[in-house]
């Protein structure tokens, strides 16, 4: 019996110390902290119900309770005195006197003083409902709320009854490690919901409390001890993430579709062909490797139709040196000349077209005439006749213009032509005819007028045969007036001299 | 004879219902309206320490008691509490409009008038609490009038003793109302 006593004893004087030492811890610290803010030589401040004041021992003086001597008035009643008690600060090293007041009136003025000695020593008037010094709140939990980057806190107001609607809250929060830290202030509701925080992160959360300043006004009080709270992990939705890939690929589908049957039109545009005349000139480069004389020879009659085909600056054109001394001397020469010359002219009037080709084809006929030239440079006898070499100028000129009008100054010119031979025959006149007007192309593009100046010697040709037509071009000046020529007519001109 | 108490009797009915149509005005129960006049009451005193010149003359008011003592408070009923906010009301009521009458500076005098208006207000509001003394008889009344009332000599200290009543007797009177609990329960 006595042991259970004695037991129970124990235990309700250990629950008295512990709740005592709570207390004394929480009121040690609000000593504390309003010695260092409180800057009244009397600092009082209201915890519960109660009011406590206090002031600062000096150090000078010796530890004497009973010198000091505090009393309060209140709504102009007698003065109540208070029993002063010490207290040594641990952390700051100083003593403090204080004095609760048993039964504190608020809403009214206080009148405190403090005596020392009989002394006044501090004196201070305050309303008790201004000093309120307030625990810090119970129960602070943070959870998930499920939403990303958001975390509920919540917690419960200090124990003060007809407060609860005048308080003001301070929610501190900042990454575990972190200092940086972000403030919250809510009115009178015990929760609030954190927004914009990191994913996946643990935050470290602090309350404090303090009245509104409407009716009641006070201090802030302390932070509660940090609770922690992890945010969710962000929360990327599986089926979004399938769809995005989904329709990436069908994007990607859609585009390679699009790219291979469009592949020759997109290469052609970011990779143009370098154009070539293949076209124009069929087989030019495949069959006769680049080879235009070949290509020209073989492809007359096709690309080129009656047009005087194009040659080179090579071929010469005929030249025919005629003299008395050398038809003479050179007299089977010549007989082998006119004959090849009689076939050219009677295969000229058949083909009246291309006489003048077939003449400029053959070089054996240049050949020969350089040879007849040398002789005549070596036989100063035919030098008179050679004059007629020396004297003549003729040109050739190429003009547009009308065919017939062409012809009649061809034949006009042939006059002297036609004077000079008249005993050759009609035969030889009509073969010139036709010569000259071999001349003519009947493509109707650029044709050869020949006006041919000649200046004869006062001799007149001795008639050989049947009459025989010969232009004596003695200088090669050709001088070739050309109209301008569309590009078509360009490839089909004949040779340009 | 049987239409006169036919008559009668539809007047009685109607008379009745007049009586009982004037339906309870709704409790207010929100103590921000309460918060403003609060504020307003400092306003006033706020004023009051800026003033120069026609201030009011120096002039004793009687004014009520404002010291709350929250253990007394407890044991106390709400009825109690009613009467004494209901005098003690009055007697700021009064001694505004006595103050009133020796104020020219006209931001001050605006202020007095405001603070008149929400003492009246008040008034409403306990009526709609149903907590307006029926009676202005004193429960004791052989106490004195002195007991529930104080003088001061000066319009500051009776700035003061309007704030300090509004915010602590006022205050927890219109909390701990019966019309109000039944409300948040």
């Amino acid at each position: 019996m006595t042991k259970m006593r004695s037991n129970r004893l124990k235990i309700v004087f250990m629950l008295c110390l512990a709740f005592v030492t709570t207390g004394g811890q929480h009121f040690e610290s609000k000593v504390a902290q309003l010695l260092q803010d409180e800057t009244e030589h009397i600092k009082c401040f209201v915890e519960g119900k109660d009011l406590t004041c206090f002031w600062e021992e000096e150090e000078e003086r010796n530890h004497i309770h009973d010198q000091y001597t505090f009393t309060y008035s209140y709504e102009k009643k007698n003065k109540m005195a208070c029993a002063v008690s010490s207290l040594y600060l641990l952390a700051s090293n100083k003593t403090i006197l204080f004095c609760k007041l048993p039964k504190t009136p608020f809403f009214t003025t206080l009148d405190v003083q403090v005596l020392r000695d009989g002394r006044m020593l501090y004196t201070r008037s305050l309303n008790a409902e201004n000093v309120l010094f307030l625990d810090p709140p119970r129960n602070l939990t943070v959870m998930s709320s499920g939403k990303e980057g958001q975390l509920n806190v919540s917690w419960l107001p200090p124990l003060l009854k007809y407060m609860d609607d005048s308080m003001i809250y301070e929610v501190r929060y900042a990454v575990d490690g972190s200092n940086m830290g972000k403030v919250e202030v809510i009115k009178v509701s015990t929760r609030l919901v954190l927004l914009g925080l990191q994913s996946n992160t643990r935050y470290k959360v602090w309350v404090r409390v303090k009245p509104d300043g409407v009716a009641y006004k006070g201090y802030w009080s302390a932070w509660t001890e940090p609770v922690f709270g992890v945010t969710p992990p962000s929360d990327v939705d599986p089926l979004i993430v399938l769809l995005v890939i989904f329709i990436g690929l069908i994007l990607c589908l859609l585009s390679l579709t699009v790219i291979l049957s469009h592949h020759k039109f997109l290469l052609k545009k970011l990779w143009p062909d370098i154009p070539t005349p293949e076209h124009k000139f069929p087989g030019l480069f495949t069959v006769y490797k680049g080879d235009f004389k070949e290509w020209m020879s073989h492809n007359n009659g096709s690309m080129w139709g009656r047009s005087v085909p194009v040659y080179t600056e090579e071929l010469p054109s005929p030249l025919e040196v005629l003299s008395e001394v050398s038809l003479t001397s050179h007299g089977t020469s010549q007989r082998e000349e006119r004959k090849p010359v009689e076939e050219d002219e009677e295969k000229e009037s058949e083909r009246s077209d291309s006489g003048l080709t077939d003449r400029w084809r053959d070089p054996p006929h240049a050949h020969w005439l350089m040879e007849q030239l040398r002789a005549l440079q070596e036989n100063p006898e035919s030098r008179s006749q050679s004059s007629l070499l020396q004297s003549h100028d003729t040109y050739v000129t190429l003009n547009q213009g009308d065919n017939e009008q062409q012809v009649d100054d061809v034949f006009e010119e042939t006059l002297p032509l036609q004077t000079l031979f008249t005993t050759a025959g009609t035969s030889s006149l009509g073969t010139s005819h036709s010569d000259l007007g071999s001349l003519q192309q009947s493509s109707g593009s650029g044709r050869l007028s020949s006006q041919s100046s000649f200046e004869y010697p006062n001799h007149t040709w001795p008639p050989k045969g049947p009459g025989y037509a010969y232009m004596a071009v003695a200088d090669s000046g050709v001088s070739m007036d050309y109209s301008p020529m569309s590009s078509s007519r360009i490839s089909c001109t004949g040779p340009i001299w | 004879m049987q239409t006169f108490t036919g008559l009668v009797s539809v007047l009685l009915v109607f008379l009745w219902l007049g009586g009982n149509l004037v339906s309870p005005l709704r409790p207010i129960c929100d103590l921000r309206v309460l918060d403003h006049f609060v504020r307003e009451a400092r306003d006033s005193e706020v004023i009051m320490r800026g003033c120069r010149g026609g201030c009011g003359a120096m002039k004793s008011y009687f004014v009520p008691l404002t010291s709350v003592d929250f253990a007394v408070l407890e044991h106390m009923d709400v009825n109690g509490q009613a009467v004494e906010v209901q005098t003690g009301l009055s007697l700021l009521d009064q001694a505004l409009n006595n103050a009133m009458k020796t104020v020219s500076n006209s931001p001050l005098a605006n202020a007095l008038d405001n603070n008149i208006s929400n003492i009246h207000s008040l008034g409403q509001i306990l009526h709609s609490l149903d907590l307006q003394a029926r009676s202005t008889v004193l429960p004791d009344d052989s106490a004195p009038a002195s007991t529930q009332t104080q003088e001061v000599s000066s319009l500051p200290e009776l700035l003061q003793v309007q704030s300090s009543f509004l915010r602590g007797k006022v205050r927890l009177l219109l909390s701990a109302a019966p019309a109000c609990q039944r409300q948040n329960s």
